[in-house]
């Protein structure tokens, strides 16, 4: 079965054709739900959700990009709405924060499991907004758009991001020399 | 070995081809919520509501009409009780002719089977037979209600129509008909029937029975095959149109479920709360031609008069197309009858629908010309014609305390948004009067003493909106309101409506 009748499958509700379709994405879709969830059962949760909305929206995929682009942004949509409302208290003035886009640090060979505890751990705006920016290729405008903040707001918390995973990872390198 | 490297590119790496697998009950999950998905999508939201406003139209209509239409004594007699009651039993008689229907097809069926039993000389097969029909009627009630109610009024009087057919037993094609009817569906089932009862008439021992029965099968499908055939097929083009009709209402919510898709981020209202301040000039007039405050002044010319209605509604969106509401208005109403004559006489002459508090001789007023044969003879001997100068105009004005409970629909929802408005109001009677005015002369007469003191409007409107900001909107609603029993007394054929064009500003909250 090529892509195309899948989809044209889906389309009509077919289960063996969403059956199909979960099995050849789900491990890419899980790996975009962890980043963007705070922990392992929560991304499970809406790797559920987000195939849900792809099954009832896939009459609008039109052909127009890849079917994976689609689902991939369907899920990111599908979770931001979760945590978007979701409002961090933030103390700091998030202007005060220049846009660091050189935040380098010594990297040895970090385990990717450490790499997404990390990230899990930001607070829910953070962890959206450098997950879209840094490893979804979404631009401020967008993300500004997408999560209902200003460009300034998407700027300062990507740059806080990186400092509190710089951060972690600084702390991580020096237990490891240690060691 | 240790170099530096943009943390960026750390993550972007690192998780370039990441893919993880998630447990397995995430697809069950999918699985069963796909499955009560399915389910769901039979209950169809967008559907609810367009058939909830149509409902509630067709009832205000339906009331409207029926009030409008009834004969004219009829209509002032209705009082608030009444109003309840033909609400009620507008609702009730629907149900009652859909059973009716149900059960004249299923009692006719019965009464076939008897006289095909009867013709065989075979009445304990009849009664075998009666017992799998009574069986089967049971499915086919929901067979018949389901196009009953898919066929609505249409259905609805034709088996109506049947019904009396049947009764009067007059009319041979009809009778034909619901026969055909009968044995059409009969003989499908008793070829069911006569395999299955094989073996309980065989343990009856009753084969003599069954043999017997299967040529009535025989002898019944050859003599009505013809007039069956096409019942049948009028059978079928019904089902199939019931199915066609199905198949709308999915494709309908296939539509709703693109809507709900392409919108799912604003389907839910953010605020469902709005409160809105509104005045609006309304327009009181009637639909009959006579005059509610006295039968003599039926002919006379009568005008109703623009006046202010004011004051607050709030509303709750059910959901971002639907909303509820509620308020309270403070409205004026007034309508003027020309054509009269103003005298000075004892109560017993004057009108009956003023009332005068107690007063003996009182200014009245008199359809123009009746003074004029002022004698002993008429009754109106004891007048006092009083000149005027110009035209003297009676008015009556009445002020109620409107309480709405509309549903609005938000048919285009831009910043411009267009809306249909429904429902009913209950009107708490303020104060009223009834006067004389002429251009050197004002009189009040007194309160008109039959009016209502709660009374009910059926209310349709069209609303136009245009979105200020996220908070504030400007709405303009021209309204119609129908009065339902404004007047106590029976001799009245006056029915009065208001038209109102509603403006203000909505607080969304």
């Amino acid at each position: 079965m090529t892509l195309d009748e899948l989809i044209e499958l889906c389309k009509k509700q077919n289960a063996t054709a969403q059956g199909e379709l979960y099995k050849q994405y789900n491990r890419i879709l899980f790996a975009i739900c962890l980043r963007y969830s705070p922990n392992y059962t929560e991304a499970e949760d809406n790797l559920q959700d987000a195939f849900i909305t792809i099954f009832k929206k896939v009459g609008q995929y039109n052909g127009k990009g890849s079917f994976e682009g689609w689902m991939k942004r369907v899920t990111v949509n599908t979770v931001l709405q979760k945590y978007r409302k979701q409002r961090t208290f933030e103390i700091v003035d998030e202007g005060q924060i220049e846009d660091e886009a050189e935040v380098e640090i010594e990297s040895e060979d970090i385990p990717l499991d450490f790499l997404l505890k990390i990230v899990q751990e930001l607070p829910d705006r953070y962890r959206l907004v450098f997950s879209m920016y840094v490893m979804d290729g979404y631009q401020h405008k967008e993300i500004a758009e997408m999560l209902g903040i200003s460009d300034g707001t998407s700027k300062s918390n990507l740059a806080r991001a990186r400092m509190i995973l710089k951060n972690k990872i600084e702390e991580y390198n020096a237990k490891n020399d240690n060691t | 070995m240790k170099e530096k490297k943009n943390i960026d590119n750390i993550f972007n790496e690192g998780f370039k081809d990441f893919e993880a697998t998630p447990s397995p009950r995430v697809w069950e999950n999918i699985q069963a919520e796909l499955k009560k998905d399915k389910k769901e999508r039979k209950v169809i939201p967008l559907w609810i509501k367009l058939s909830g406003v149509a409902a509630l139209l067709a009832l205000l209509l339906t009331v409207g009409d029926s009030l409008y239409n009834s004969t004219d004594a009829e209509i002032p007699s209705i009082t608030d009780e009444n109003v309840i009651k033909t609400e009620k039993e507008l609702q009730k008689n629907s149900s009652e002719i859909e059973n009716d229907a149900n059960a004249t097809q299923v009692a006719s069926e019965d009464k076939t089977l008897q006289n095909d039993a009867a013709g065989d000389e075979s009445l304990s097969e009849s009664d075998s037979v009666k017992s799998k029909s009574e069986e089967k009627s049971s499915n086919k009630f929901f067979k018949n209600s389901s196009i009953a109610s898919n066929n609505s009024e249409k259905e609805a009087s034709k088996a109506t129509e049947n019904q009396k057919n049947n009764l009067i037993g007059k009319d041979p094609s009809k009778k034909a008909l619901n026969e055909g009817i009968v044995s059409s569906k009969n003989n499908s089932e008793k070829t069911d029937i006569g395999k299955n009862d094989k073996e309980e008439k065989l343990i009856n021992k009753d084969i003599v029975f069954d043999t017997k029965k299967e040529a009535v099968v025989v002898n019944e499908y050859s003599e009505k095959s013809t007039s069956e055939k096409k019942l049948v097929k009028t059978e079928k083009e019904i089902t199939e149109e019931s199915k066609n009709k199905k198949s709308i209402f999915d494709a309908i919510a296939e539509k709703d479920e693109e809507i709900v898709s392409q919108k799912k981020k604003k389907e839910k209202p953010e605020h469902r709360w709005n409160v809105a301040p509104n005045v609006a000039p309304v327009y009181y007039s009637s639909l009959g031609n006579g005059s509610s405050i006295d039968p003599s002044f039926a002919d006379n010319p009568q005008e109703g008069d623009v006046n202010m209605s004011y004051g607050v509604q709030v509303s709750y969106a059910i959901s971002k197309r639907l909303s509820v509401r509620t308020g309270v208005n403070n409205v004026d109403l007034s309508y003027s009858t020309t054509g009269i004559e103003v005298g000075t006489g004892p109560v017993a002459v004057a009108l009956r629908s003023v009332d005068y508090g107690g007063r003996e001789i009182v200014v009245t007023a008199f359809d123009k010309g009746a003074l004029a044969n002022n004698g002993p003879s008429n009754g109106f001997g004891d007048i006092t014609p009083k000149s005027t100068q110009g035209d003297a105009r009676l008015i009556q004005n009445i002020n109620y305390y409107e309480v709405p409970v509309e549903l609005k629909y938000s048919v285009i929802d831009n910043r411009f948004g267009v809306n249909v408005i429904g429902g009913l109001s209950t009107l708490f009677l303020g104060n009223n009067e009834i006067s004389v005015k002429a251009d050197n002369f004002n009189s009040v007469l007194g309160e008109a003493n039959n009016l209502s003191s709660v009374s009910f409007s059926t209310n349709v409107g069209l609303g136009l909106d245009y979105k200020l900001s996220k908070k504030f909107t400007f709405n303009i609603e021209p309204m119609f309101k129908y009065q339902l029993n404004p007047y106590t007394d029976s001799s009245v054929n006056f029915k009065p409506y208001y038209l109102g064009i509603y403006s203000g500003l909505s607080f969304k909250f």
